[in-house]
């Protein structure tokens, strides 16, 4: 249309700006929708993932805070030979070096798997996506 | 009198503005007509996706539900969280091409 104009300012470009922006807004809209779905249906694993460790971790917590619990959690009661019972899950907790939380040894196993296992493909994914769009 | 019987009455204070349709409505409407629309819509959604963009928004997305509980949350809360940062992060050339599709698309109409 008008050549002379400075594309930022000219009825041409604003008019495609506005339409850049309403194709922008529907495909953010689609996003958050999608999120939210995935959200609500429970179907984003890591988020459950994590919610129940969390739950675990405090209840493992309850449990070994509780000395009357040490050998009769699992109804088996293991004695060794210097006449000791151990839980069958080991209760000390200590802190996973590498994501900082406080996890009961028995369960660090399983918690490490998640914590490095996907850590490490969250990790990748945003090394991925922000090199891509370094590169840009 | 009056010739369709689905049109409702109308208005005594409606503006002149409704009975006559803007430009960018009527744009709008020849973008959508043609196909085009959807068109440039799949081309960004894609263009998005290839660079890593729509991820990001995702993730803002994943770390919002996680800080707020995942049922505490609405669409409209994910889209305001995800819109300004959305809009401003949106690769230049990816921007400067659907703008000149855009721009093709009006000269071509006009």
């Amino acid at each position: 249309m008008s050549a002379s104009r400075e594309d930022n300012t000219s009825p041409d470009a604003q008019l495609s700006s506005h339409f850049f922006g309403d194709l922008l807004d529907s495909i953010i809209v689609d996003i958050a929708s999608e999120c939210h779905r995935i959200a609500k249906l429970g179907l984003d694993r890591n988020l459950e993932d994590e919610e129940e460790e969390l739950r675990r971790s405090t209840q493992a917590r309850v449990r070994a805070a509780d000395p009357s619990n040490s050998g009769e959690t699992n109804s088996k009661y293991v004695v060794d030979i210097f006449g000791q019972t151990h839980p069958a899950v080991a209760n000390e907790i200590f802190d996973c070096m590498n994501c900082g939380r406080s996890i009961m040894a028995g369960r660090f196993a399983p918690h490490l798997e998640k914590c490095m296992g996907k850590g490490r493909k969250a990790r990748l994914k945003a090394a991925r996506s922000s090199t891509t769009a370094q590169n840009r | 009198m009056r010739h369709s019987v689905n049109r409702p009455p109308t208005p005594d204070a409606a503006e002149d503005e409704e009975k006559e349709p803007t430009l960018q409505e009527i744009i709008n409407i020849k973008l959508i007509e043609s196909g085009e629309k959807e068109r440039l819509m799949e081309l960004l959604r894609e263009r998005l996706t290839e660079c890593g963009w729509k991820d990001e928004m995702k993730a803002l997305c994943r770390a919002f539900i996680k800080k707020k509980g995942r049922n505490n949350v609405t669409v409209d809360d994910l889209v305001h969280v995800i819109t300004p940062k959305g809009r401003a992060s949106v690769p230049d050339p990816v921007k400067a091409d659907l703008l000149q599709r855009i721009r093709t698309f009006l000269n071509s109409v006009i």
